[in-house]
């Protein structure tokens, strides 16, 4: 019972991690161009793919990591400056413009990748004793290499010249505007980070779950469900909602079937909905 | 007011000619095209009832396919485990879904914008997730398949089995429906409907109760799926938990974005030319919704009042070149 809690404990915090780098992608996008970007999961699903191709090619998984999460972001730049320039000011007809770039995204997929899943094989195999059972090496570097971005992420926003713009533009865009900060390089450098930390987190989530083109789709959900109850454009409550809901989640589905467990945190996000829409930690 | 008769005169010109047509249709396409045509007139109702909440109403829910799913598997399991008469559960096949968006439309319409589509994906979800797990009265992701007995309606036998006689069946119910939806529209109800699309504040301010006519709507939109499933489980005689996903919304969402919202004829079109495509497509493709993809952000971007609203302001052009 201890190892089989040690290991659910262990995962949860690994998945919460991860979901964590996927909402504060979602969250920094909508805080700063209130966008729903609906294409969210499929930009995840296809950093996923992308390293599935480059490990076929060169071998390395640690080359996926780093190049499609490059190659992710270079098509956020194109759905950014390309699709949603001319109605970022329209949220509504921004969710059915990601909602149709999320269907081209998943069929082109698809199309080019085929439709039954694929695995990545986890580059470092080793396991280590956890009480009676064994745990993969590679979850505890995933969690280490997530906690390693969100560090490099908030010195980003807190110390660096875009970082001040970003926050700048997020409070009061007129006022931004004024003083002249760019703010146009800024919504792009935002969208091109959004896209590229989906990414980053479907290589890191590939040798954990197996890659397919609709594996985005759950994820798109649990990240909505993280960025509402953690706030809408509140990146540290991003961050404590993911690991919290996960936490629930994968405690919770030791003792009752996976699926009610999500039924509850559904309902208990229409909760937070209707009574904090700020969210569980804003004021 | 006499421009109004005109109007509406020539309304009632196209629209029988149209439905001449279709009446005319099963005697010159075999049967495959028969059951094509009968599963867009489907899809028709389901997106002509997300025009009322979305193109009227404002209101962008991806919830419709509870209720479209409620709809078909109503429809099922009354006449598959209750042994109903098939008219009897196609009257369910409203009602019940009606009461759930009486359920899920009392929350969500206390939300709006991005938190009221976030909500209603959410409630569709649950309804999956349920649908999904409780395989013993769903049948799960296998889904369920009946037979749906012959009934008398007045003068008429009804076969459902027969392809034929399905298909005039689901065209007179989704007629019906246009013709319904174009009165309501046009009452003072559409109005107050239009008022809050445009303007919510001002629409609370001049007295009206918006949240109670978001809620009015969001019913008749939640019936009017509720009778879409059903017709389309009654035509495929097969109900599954997918249709339960929120995903089945984006068709309505789809078609209306591309016919153009707020027009009833819109979405009508919007249905007739992406399902053709995809028809078309499936020939040399897997993936037909890429190309609706590719549609649905072009129209977005290019012509946010869909064809409809190409036609119109090419007409208006003429007209004030004339």
């Amino acid at each position: 019972m201890i190892s089989n809690l040690a290991v659910a404990f262990l995962n949860a915090v690994v998945w919460g991690l991860i979901m964590a780098l996927i909402a504060l992608g979602l969250n920094m996008i909508f805080g700063l161009l209130h966008i729903i970007n609906m294409a969210h999961g499929a930009l995840y699903m296809l950093g996923a793919v992308v390293a599935w191709y480059l490990i076929e090619f060169t071998g390395n998984f640690w080359i996926a990591l780093v190049v499609a999460p490059l190659f992710v972001a270079l098509v956020g730049i194109l759905m950014e400056k390309g699709l949603l320039r001319s109605i970022e000011d329209k949220p509504i007809t921004t969710i059915i413009c990601t909602f149709g770039i999320m269907l081209v995204i998943q069929q082109l997929v698809l199309t080019i990748f085929g439709g039954s899943p694929r695995r990545i094989a986890a580059p470092i195999p080793y396991r280590f004793q956890l009480f009676q059972l064994q745990y993969p090496l590679m979850r505890v570097v995933v969690a280490i290499i997530s906690i390693l971005v969100m560090v490099g992420l908030w010195f980003f926003l807190r110390k660096t010249k875009y970082g001040l713009w970003m926050r700048a533009v997020v409070q009061d865009r007129e006022m931004a505007v004024g003083l002249g900060i760019p703010v146009n390089k800024v919504y792009m450098w935002t969208f091109i980070l959004g896209s590229a930390l989906a990414a980053f987190s479907g290589v890191l989530a590939a040798p954990i779950v197996s890659v397919d083109f609709m594996m985005g789709r759950e994820v798109l959900i649990m990240a909505f469900i993280i960025v509402i109850v953690g706030g809408m454009g509140n990146l540290e409550g991003s961050v404590i909602a993911a690991i919290m809901i996960s936490m629930i989640q994968g405690i919770g589905a030791l003792f009752v079937p996976p699926a009610i467990a999500t039924v509850f945190a559904l309902a208990f996000m229409i909760i937070v909905l209707l009574f904090r829409p700020q969210g569980l930690f804003g004021e | 007011m006499f421009l109004h008769k005109g109007k509406s005169f020539g309304f009632i010109l196209i629209f029988s000619l149209i439905l001449f047509i279709f009446i005319a249709l099963p005697f010159f396409i075999d049967l495959f095209y028969q059951t094509f045509l009968t599963e867009l007139f489907v899809w028709i109702l389901f997106a002509i009832s997300f025009d009322l909440i979305f193109g009227y109403t404002g209101l962008l829910s991806f919830g419709q396919a509870l209720f479209f799913g409620l709809g078909s598997y109503t429809v099922t399991i009354s006449i598959l485990k209750m042994g109903l008469n098939t008219e009897l559960a196609l009257l369910l096949s409203i009602i019940i879904p009606m009461i759930f968006s009486w359920f899920v439309g009392y929350f969500s319409v206390k939300l709006s914008g991005i938190h009221f589509v976030i909500i209603t994906i959410i409630f569709a979800l649950i309804g999956n997730i349920i649908g999904e797990t409780w395989t013993a009265f769903t049948g799960g992701s296998d889904g369920l398949t009946f037979s749906p007995p012959p009934f008398r309606l007045g003068l008429f036998k009804v076969n459902l089995i027969d392809i034929k006689g399905n298909y005039y069946f689901v065209l007179a119910l989704v007629a019906l429906s246009y013709l319904f939806l174009r009165r309501m529209v046009q009452s003072p109800l559409g109005k107050v409907f239009i008022s809050i699309r445009e303007n919510e504040d001002r629409a609370r301010l001049i007295g009206y109760n918006v949240q109670r006519y978001k809620l009015i709507a969001f019913l008749i939109a939640g019936g009017l799926s509720g009778l879409a499933g059903g017709l389309y489980s009654l035509t495929l005689k097969y109900a599954a938990a997918s249709y339960l996903h929120w995903s089945i919304s984006g068709h309505a969402v789809v078609y209306t974005i591309v016919g153009g919202m707020g027009t009833l004829m819109g979405p009508v079109l919007g249905a007739g030319i992406v399902m053709s495509l995809e028809h078309y497509l499936v020939n040399f493709l897997q993936a037909t919704d890429l190309v609706v993809g590719i549609v649905l952000v072009f129209m977005v971007l290019m012509a946010p009042k869909g064809l409809v609203g190409l036609i119109q302001s090419k007409l208006k052009r003429k007209e004030a070149s004339a």
